[in-house]
């Protein structure tokens, strides 16, 4: 009993902290967004936004459509869309699709083309400021990086080396030279606090997190370039229970992750590091 | 212009390594045995071993295994750097071809002063490491390396341009492959050659024109 207390209670400081980000982000920036891959995390990042306004988001909700997701995704884009009633933004490049653009004419210009580019294009036409994205630091070694309040240049880079100092809860709005801030308020989350929160919220789930003949997807992609993990986890709380003791890293389906692991591994095999 | 090419054999090792196959170009030797992991890139040759001393004067430009500079130490540095998401491409890109523009020219200025120019350009190796798979940069590296062909105006010279490997895309990576290839202006009849046959070659090259 005062083991499930003291998860409440960490999830409760999580969340709390989250509402201060996002409601501190929607207080500097007078045209913010928020991004929606319809995945976990940022299905909690919808809902945490949800919250933090009492129940209606002041700002749209963007989804990009790369064409090539799940049948799932897009069911549960619109279930969820028009259950909590917000405003959905979706952005694709049109032109790209049109070329039949795919991840066999090389993955990394697929995603440069279908995601980049389909959001570039976005913010061109409406001039966002600041876009919320649920990514984790427990994620990937380069999100370890970040900062909850992070800038991006004209060209979308990001100088993680020149970044803006987050002492004491201060989150700072640099004074110019950037075109957008991107806002993480649920950067210090961990992969197994999201689904502790999404199960003491009742939050509702895309199907495909369960598994289904073994297999399940534990991070959501495009259909071509995301493969399913073994689990037998068909439940929050097995999916819970299954995370305390995977040791399978969270992006394994994920294909670029893969090919860069491999390529490190070969690199070091020919003795270049 | 271009009178045979061909692919090359590289069954006998078991390794792609650039430094193992250099090695095996210059001396007609495999030493894959003999050249450790860890100290490779400070594996050299003497002259006398290797089909240079065959030229009474002779030029080489960052020849692995021979004159391979200390610069490439770096472009390690950042190449792992950027494993560990502390680089990126466009940093460990911009250094290779900083590498690349200063070998281009040395070799240029080289070219018909000695009886032998042999210059290394890493560039497609290195940047097809963490980009083969991105089709328009590969052009470029491609059309980089096919325009320093197109700059030696000496026809009567012989062009021997030698791959110590292949490549095939991994997504965006690029990994070694088995595929070296060779290219020259001469009929030199060598069919499917091993990298190790090029060390007769250049001894007879004399005769090949």
């Amino acid at each position: 009993m005062a083991e499930i207390e003291a998860v409440a209670h960490h999830l409760h400081e999580l969340e709390r902290r989250t509402i201060v980000i996002i409601r501190e982000a929607k207080a500097q920036f007078k045209n913010m967004a928020c991004l929606w891959s319809t995945g976990k995390d940022s299905t909690t990042a919808v809902w945490l936004c949800k919250k933090a306004f009492f129940g209606k988001i002041p700002f749209p909700v963007i989804h990009i459509d790369t064409g090539c997701k799940f049948p799932e995704i897009y069911e549960f884009r619109d279930k969820i869309a028009r259950d909590w009633g917000f405003n959905l933004v979706i952005a694709e490049n049109e032109e790209a699709l049109k070329q039949g653009m795919s991840p066999e004419k090389g993955r990394l210009d697929c995603c440069t083309l279908l995601k980049t580019k389909a959001l570039r294009n976005l913010l061109d036409k409406e001039n966002y400021d600041a876009l919320v994205l649920a990514i984790r630091r427990d994620e990937h070694g380069i999100r370890a990086k970040e900062r909850y309040f992070s800038p991006r240049d004209q060209e979308f880079r990001w100088n993680y080396a020149d970044q803006p100092a987050e002492l004491w809860d201060l989150y700072v709005k640099p004074s110019e030279d950037f075109s957008h801030m991107r806002v993480h308020p649920i950067l210090h989350w961990t992969e197994l606090d999201v689904w502790e929160y999404v199960r003491l919220e009742k939050l509702p789930i895309n199907p495909l997190y369960f598994a289904k003949d073994g297999k399940r997807y534990r991070s959501l992609g495009c259909m071509p370039c995301t493969v399913p993990i073994p689990s037998k986890a068909k439940t929050i709380d097995e999916i819970v229970e299954e995370l305390k003791t995977s040791q399978i890293p969270e992006r394994a389906g994920r294909s670029q992750d893969k090919e860069k692991a491999y390529m490190m591994q070969k690199l070091r095999s020919l003795g270049y590091m | 212009m271009q009178k045979e090419h061909g692919p090359t054999d590289l069954s006998a090792f078991n390794l792609e390594r650039t430094v193992v196959l250099w090695a095996a170009f210059l001396t007609g030797k495999n030493m894959e045995a003999n050249i450790p992991l860890k100290t490779q890139w400070e594996f050299k040759v003497p002259t006398q071993a290797t089909f240079l001393s065959f030229f009474q004067t002779f030029a080489t430009i960052d020849v692995p295994a021979y004159s391979h500079k200390k610069i490439h130490e770096e472009e390690r540095r950042l190449l792992k750097a950027y494993f560990n998401d502390e680089a990126t491409v466009e940093d460990f890109d911009a250094l290779v071809w900083k590498i690349h523009e200063e070998n281009r020219k040395e070799f240029l200025n080289s070219t018909g002063k000695f009886n032998l120019t042999m210059g290394y350009f890493n560039l497609a190796d290195s940047i097809g490491h963490l980009s083969f798979g991105i089709q328009q940069k590969m052009r470029t590296v491609y059309e980089e390396l096919d325009g320093i062909a197109g700059e030696l105006k000496t026809s009567e010279d012989i062009i021997l341009i030698v791959s110590d490997h292949g490549m095939k895309a991994l997504g965006r990576y690029g990994d070694h492959t088995k595929n070296g290839f060779y290219s020259t202006n001469r009929k030199v009849g060598l069919g499917l050659p091993k990298i190790t046959d090029f060390y007769n070659l250049m001894r007879s090259i004399e005769n090949v024109a």
